[in-house]
């Protein structure tokens, strides 16, 4: 157990000033989601043009500093992405919050990589993973215009 | 009173937790276990075991006795005026449930109010909220004042002509505050209103007079008492036990079955259908026996001076925030620190081996309220100590830097 791994500077950064916690004008797709659980809450917003690419992502809610930097990571580099892009970098940090050591998505610069690798701390505690992932599972139940509030068990 | 010694009574703090000493602040969700009750359970599986109650061989009267031991144990403990006036159950929540449910059938009608507070655990608003959906009665909230507590003045507000049922915390599980049930089952009982106490955190911590509080029903958590899980303990005035139905159906608490027509059984077979966590009641006796060996006087005496000086610590930590400063309180610290998630400040202590809870103690009215999302909590047991607390403060102190508070 490392608790200088799981809160990296960046994560602290992120969870003190997330990027893009607010609404964003003209959303054409989001949802919520809530981890019973702690109380967190999550309502993650998109935007995507014509071409559906996203335009603009943002999330509004409350939680703890994984959760929070978490979204904020997430929305920053969902920019510019489509749809299957999208959904596939979900499933490859998924797969690396639970078990993969590396991220493996073409659709991720090194840069953006490094990034979410910031959260792969998380790991080693069970009890937190669910923290981390509640906003992409948010995500792609905005994608997939579920109605139904997401609740994450892990 | 020496807490080493009481201390050494628990095996659990034998053990590292993660290579720490194990600093176990979540009494107020579960208490640990001394030595003389988990031996008790293993001697009763390994020598005596037997089902309650329905045979006539040798073992089985012997485990009847003994289940029936810890009955008389529980009245005597709570001074509750009949032995049939205690019910086992599989925790408080089943006891509240049990209450709610059969009071429903046969008692509340449409458009009766129950009152209960904006303290209260999911377990004591739930069960009145079924009776809401089903029986159109209403559900009133008592509201907590500046310092989290909730009078008697408050109560008195609150109750209308159509209120028939008070149900109320003894010892609030987040603020600590403990409530004059006392005082409001006489005013209660001067309009003909029923009481119902939600005794989890009461029950361990304070003393404990069915006769002098009078209450028309209480509920105990085994398992935040010392004792096993799957087990709780409802206490019922006799008259209401007798008068109100059964609640579940089975074996145990009927007293005849034909293909026409059935009777029930007498108290308290009426409320104990099925076969009962009979190893845990068993087991119970001895934590009844270990809080008597210690004396419940020297129990609130210990546990009020632990939050005292807690309180202390953290009032002069700044940046953390107690939640409410209750004048009558019992050993719950809950607190928040600003820029650090409850989440956070869980994990961080639990790296030292710190145990507090984080989250909304299945409170979320109150949380609500407060308009915070969660809270951290440290409640105290017999077997915490000052240092313990030093610690607590210390590993908060930690949290800050790591936050770069
Ligand atoms: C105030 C309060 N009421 C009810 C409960 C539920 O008790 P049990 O676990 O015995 O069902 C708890 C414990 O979590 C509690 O603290």
């Amino acid at each position: 157990m490392n608790l200088k791994e799981l809160y990296q500077e960046i994560i602290l950064e992120h969870g003190k000033n997330p990027r893009n916690l607010r609404k964003t004008e003209g959303f054409n797709k989001d949802a919520k989601g809530n981890n019973p659980l702690c109380g967190d809450n999550v309502h993650v917003y998109l935007k995507l043009n014509g071409q559906k690419i996203v335009e603009d992502a943002s999330f509004e809610g409350s939680g703890c500093a994984i959760s929070m930097a978490s979204a904020s990571i997430m929305t920053d580099l969902i920019k510019g992405k489509n749809e299957h892009e999208a959904k596939e970098i979900v499933e490859d940090f998924l797969g690396m919050i639970k078990e993969n050591p590396e991220l493996q998505s073409k659709y991720l610069s090194e840069d953006e990589k490094t990034k979410l690798m910031c959260l792969s701390g998380v790991k080693q505690y069970p009890m937190r993973v669910k923290c981390a992932t509640l906003s992409w599972h948010t995500m792609v139940s905005a994608f997939d215009e579920k109605m139904e509030e997401v609740k994450t068990e892990n | 009173m020496k807490i080493d010694q009481i201390k050494k009574e628990f095996p659990i703090f034998d053990e590292k937790i993660q290579n720490n000493d194990l600093v176990y602040l979540d009494s107020a969700n579960s208490s640990q276990k001394p030595k003389i009750v988990v031996d008790r359970i293993n001697e009763f599986y390994t020598k005596q075991f037997s089902n309650v109650g329905r045979s006539v061989h040798y073992l089985a009267v012997a485990a009847t006795n003994l289940y029936e031991n810890t009955r008389t144990s529980v009245q005597k403990y709570i001074n509750a005026k009949d032995k049939n006036e205690i019910v086992f159950t599989k925790g408080a929540t089943e006891a509240l449930n049990l209450v709610a449910n059969t009071l429903g059938q046969s008692y509340l009608q449409e458009g009766d109010e129950v009152l209960i507070t904006e303290l209260e655990h999911h377990s004591n608003y739930v069960p009145w909220h079924f009776l809401r959906k089903s029986k159109n009665i209403k559900i009133n909230f008592a509201e907590i004042n500046k310092e989290c507590e909730i009078t008697l003045e408050e109560i008195e507000k609150k109750i209308t002509q159509k209120t028939k049922l008070i149900s109320i915390t003894h010892l609030s599980n987040v603020t600590g505050a403990i409530l004059p049930v006392k005082e409001i089952t006489q005013l209660a009982h001067s309009k003909g209103i029923i009481v119902v106490v939600d005794g989890c955190q009461g029950a361990p911590h304070l003393k404990l007079d069915m006769q002098e509080l009078d209450c028309d029903f209480y509920a105990i958590s085994c398992h935040k008492m010392y004792g096993p899980t799957g087990l709780g303990v409802l206490y019922g005035k006799k008259k209401w036990l007798e008068e109100l139905p059964p609640y579940q159906g089975g074996g145990g608490m009927i007293n005849e079955v034909k293909k026409d027509r059935i009777s029930y059984g007498e108290l308290p077979n009426k409320y104990e259908a099925g076969t009962m966590a009979t190893a845990q009641v068993i087991a119970f006796d001895q934590s009844i026996k270990f809080l008597e060996s210690i004396g419940i006087e020297n129990v609130m005496k210990h546990e009020s001076d632990l939050v005292e000086y807690g309180q202390e610590l953290l009032q002069k930590n700044n940046s953390v925030k107690l939640i409410g400063n209750p004048k009558n309180k019992g050993g719950v610290l809950s607190f928040t620190i600003e820029g650090v998630h409850p989440h956070d400040i869980a994990t961080i202590l639990d790296e030292d081996g710190v145990a507090i809870r984080a989250g909304h103690h299945c409170c979320q009215i109150l949380h609500d309220k407060l308009n915070i999302p969660a809270s951290a909590r440290a409640s105290v047991g017999i077997y915490n100590t000052k240092e313990d607390l030093d610690q607590l403060n210390q590993s908060i102190n930690n949290c800050k830097k790591i936050f770069n508070l």
